[in-house]
């Protein structure tokens, strides 16, 4: 073996040919250090994305009781802003943190260094090419008109090139691991990573290349958009989740046999619920009615996974107290199962007679994806930047305002926005209440979500603020105690 | 549970049944309805937009429209819809089979639009309503489509399309507001928004 | 006619081959000492016992008094320059 050859991307595709194979577990050390640039981008980008959908996020609630607001542009309309909000946050935001977070997971589990960065930078730029390029034809008025697929049709395959990248290389990663064990998450990134382009292409091609007849499309719209929650973001909070609990208190999961079952239950459950969004819809009965008892099928594994997190944490909820990670993470793990719960009930006829059209379903909506997999995203990358950076966050009373910011921003919003919503809900269907008085008696709880979203906005930039510093003080050298975390691995100037 | 091949396995098959059981059982069963003609006018139902009403489904999607107001009739007994007025008979697939994209929507911040071309069949009255829907329902929180209309002075005599406002929401003296071409198009979709025909399937 | 074809078919195929799974794990011996798998994400690096995280800083507050129990070695008890 030439230990002077350069290693080609092409022969080290399989560990045969590989001129620099290695089989010895690499250090944690070694492994965050080959994550430095890709993760750090990635978490970068999205949280600008963050900000912009946070933004965008209170432009829309604004203009909900203050309809004037800004109204005499365009591309400002309530109608554009929204759908931007969504995909800014959805895949400018929390689908680029994702991958961050599964790439590292991989990598730690693997117990592999991050090998072809390059890949992963060069996907970083296309999608946030195809984000951006996506968002600003949005506003611009080219919308799709799907719901969660209105990115147009000129910038999804730049999304699709970028996530290829991301595949190909996740592959190559899981077959150059060191570890041939699979913990628990990865099952779920794996998982994630083969669902998630297999819901978009075919949502793609049924609803926008060549369009189904009908309402067929509302079956794939909801089939693919209800999936993107819980076959992809579910997942990979889920394996956040599986991880980090036991990794920052020192203690295994309780029961690995119950993670098995909540794996294949989710599996197996998940993905048939997305008619639940279509309840009294123009749609077969069947159809229907599949997915209500989909839906209720899915407390056995929230039930299993809500146990599972519990047992391993019952005894050291204290911890909560000295660990950002853990509060974050804990706060979206117990959202997983509130969120899950309020899908189950939901999706019951006599319930969904009432809250199907109303704010109810907004508000359930942001209790996954904020409270749940937002804040598992925040409690992931109080983790990981310090490692990768090989710094202490800079500020403990930003990480404060963060937290308290957003779980109480967003307590206030899901909690008064569902209430709000069934009141909605009930007045609609009593048609002696005319409709103009039911939008008046919404108004009080549109006002208090954006009273919310400032909260929930202050504590988003405290958090900015915190990481954009944290990674200026990569360019100094490091003068303060040599952090817990780093004791027993190499420090890297 | 290390052994990748099985993992993938189960990976894959577990989202092939429900692409099987809610996307392509679908299309077998419902994904090939045509239009029907109606005894009684011996029309094609649903009917062909006109080009004007097409346009305006497209200003309809890129306005974001559905993101407020459902395309749907819940059926008599579930929710108050055709109690409301909102329809004749519930809604079902034949009626969007015209429809790219189906705009089924998922909110009623306001009010479903399945019929609103029998409600509201005055295309004076749509076209206040989008300029400003105060002007015809006051406190709903519908936000002002100002931008689809232009305010010019008036050239000679007043146009015959110009909007009459009064009080407010009137333009100064000398000025006169003419909806554009997306506003027209927009109301001609509106209007063609009627759902009440009765079909074999809805009896 | 296809659409029963299907849905009986697939009613038949998706258990049929969990179970087959289960029974093909059950007997090479994926599922002996499952718990065990629990323990991968800990080394010698981070050993079961170490909380691995913390607030930045030195404030006293930010860090979990000393265990009493012998449960957990290192990490946990840091001592804080007074």
């Amino acid at each position: 073996m030439n230990s002077d050859a350069p290693s080609s991307f092409a022969s080290a595709l399989s560990p045969a040919t590989d001129p620099e194979p290695s089989t010895a577990p690499a250090l944690l050390a070694e492994i965050d250090q080959s994550c430095r640039a890709p993760v750090l981008a990635l978490f970068g980008c999205g949280l600008v994305w963050l900000l912009a959908g946070t933004v965008l996020a209170e432009l829309a609630s604004l203009k909900m009781h203050w309809p004037d607001f800004l109204a005499d542009t365009d591309w400002l309309t309530f109608g554009r802003v929204r759908p931007a909000h969504l995909n800014a946050m959805v895949f400018g935001f929390a689908s680029e943190c994702a991958i961050g977070i599964a790439l590292w997971l991989m990598c730690r589990l693997c117990r592999t260094p991050l090998r072809f960065a390059w890949i992963i930078l060069i996907a970083g730029v296309f999608w946030n090419l195809g984000v951006l390029v996506g968002i600003g034809g949005i506003l611009a008025g080219d919308s799709t008109g799907i719901e969660w697929l209105e990115i147009p049709a000129y910038a999804s395959p730049i999304l699709f090139f970028s996530y290829a990248l991301v595949g190909v290389w996740a592959v190559i990663t899981f077959r150059f691991r060191r570890e041939p064990r699979l913990y628990v998450s990865q099952w779920y990134i794996l998982a994630a990573l083969l669902w998630f382009p297999w819901l978009y292409s075919a949502a793609q091609i049924l609803l926008i290349l060549q369009p189904v007849r009908g309402t067929v499309q509302a079956a794939v719209n909801w089939w693919f958009a209800h999936n993107v929650l819980g076959l992809w973001f579910t997942p990979i909070g889920l394996a956040a989740i599986y991880y980090f609990i036991p990794k920052v208190i020192g203690r295994p999961i309780h029961s690995y046999y119950l993670s098995m079952l909540g794996f294949w239950s989710l599996a197996l459950f998940y993905n048939w619920n997305g008619m639940h969004h279509l309840v009294g819809g123009p749609m077969p009965a069947w159809l229907v009615t599949v997915s209500i008892v989909a839906s209720v099928m899915m407390t056995i594994p929230v039930v299993t996974v809500a146990i599972n997190h519990h047992l391993t944490m019952v005894g050291h909820f204290h911890k909560m107290k000295f660990s950002p990670t853990l509060r974050f993470i804990v706060f979206g793990g117990m959202s997983y199962t509130v969120a899950s719960l309020q899908g189950v009930y939901s999706a019951l006829r006599s319930v969904s007679e009432v809250t199907h059209f109303t704010h109810h379903t907004i508000a359930h909506a942001h209790v996954g994806m904020y409270a749940f997999f937002t804040m598992v995203v925040f409690g992931c990358i109080y983790y990981i930047a310090p490692r990768l950076t090989q710094r202490e966050w800079p500020s403990a009373s930003l990480i404060h305002v963060h937290f308290w910011g957003t779980a109480g921003g967003i307590l206030l919003y899901v909690g008064l926005l569902s209430f709000g919503g069934v009141l909605q809900g009930l007045a609609m269907n009593n048609p002696n209440i005319p409709f103009l008085q039911i939008v008046a008696l919404t108004r009080p709880y549109l006002i208090i979500r954006t009273v919310a979203g400032i909260i929930i906005g202050t504590g988003h930039l405290a958090f900015v603020i915190n990481f954009a510093w944290l990674l200026a003080r990569q360019f100094e050298p490091y003068r303060g105690p040599v952090p817990l975390i780093l004791a027993g691995t190499q420090p890297v100037k | 549970m290390n052994y990748g091949p099985l993992l993938f396995f189960g990976i894959f098959l577990t989202l092939a049944s429900s692409w099987c059981g809610l996307v392509l059982i679908p299309q077998l069963q419902f994904g090939r309805l045509e239009p029907v003609t109606v005894e009684a006018t011996q029309q094609l139902y649903p009917p062909n937009r006109s080009g004007l009403a097409e346009r305006g489904m497209a200003v309809y999607r890129a306005n974001g429209c559905l993101y407020c107001h459902s395309q749907q009739v819940r059926p008599e007994g579930f929710g108050a819809d055709i109690q409301r007025g909102w329809g004749k008979r519930r809604s079902v697939a034949r009626d969007y089979l015209r429809d790219i994209p189906v705009m089924l929507g998922t909110m009623r911040t306001g009010p479903d639009l399945t019929n609103i071309g029998v409600r509201q069949a005055s295309a004076p009255w749509q076209l206040l309503h989008l300029y400003n829907p105060q002007i015809t329902s006051k406190g709903s929180i519908m936000p002002p489509f100002r931008f689809l209309f232009e305010k010019h002075r008036i050239r000679g005599r007043p146009s015959p399309e110009a909007l009459l406002l009064t009080g407010a929401f009137a333009p100064e003296p000398g000025y006169e507001v003419v909806p554009k071409p997306d506003a027209e198009a927009l109301v001609e979709y509106l209007l063609s928004l009627k759902a009440i025909t009765p079909l074999p399937e809805t009896k | 006619m296809i659409v029963w074809l299907l849905f009986i078919g697939s009613l038949i195929v998706l258990p049929g081959s969990a179970l087959l799974a289960l029974r093909w794990a059950a007997r090479t011996g994926q599922l002996e000492a499952f718990q065990k798998g629990a323990l991968q994400i800990f080394d010698e690096e981070e050993p079961v016992g170490q909380m691995t995280d913390h607030f930045p800083g030195p404030d006293r507050l930010r860090r979990p008094k000393p265990a009493t129990t012998g449960h957990g070695s290192r990490g946990d008890e840091k001592e804080l320059p007074s």
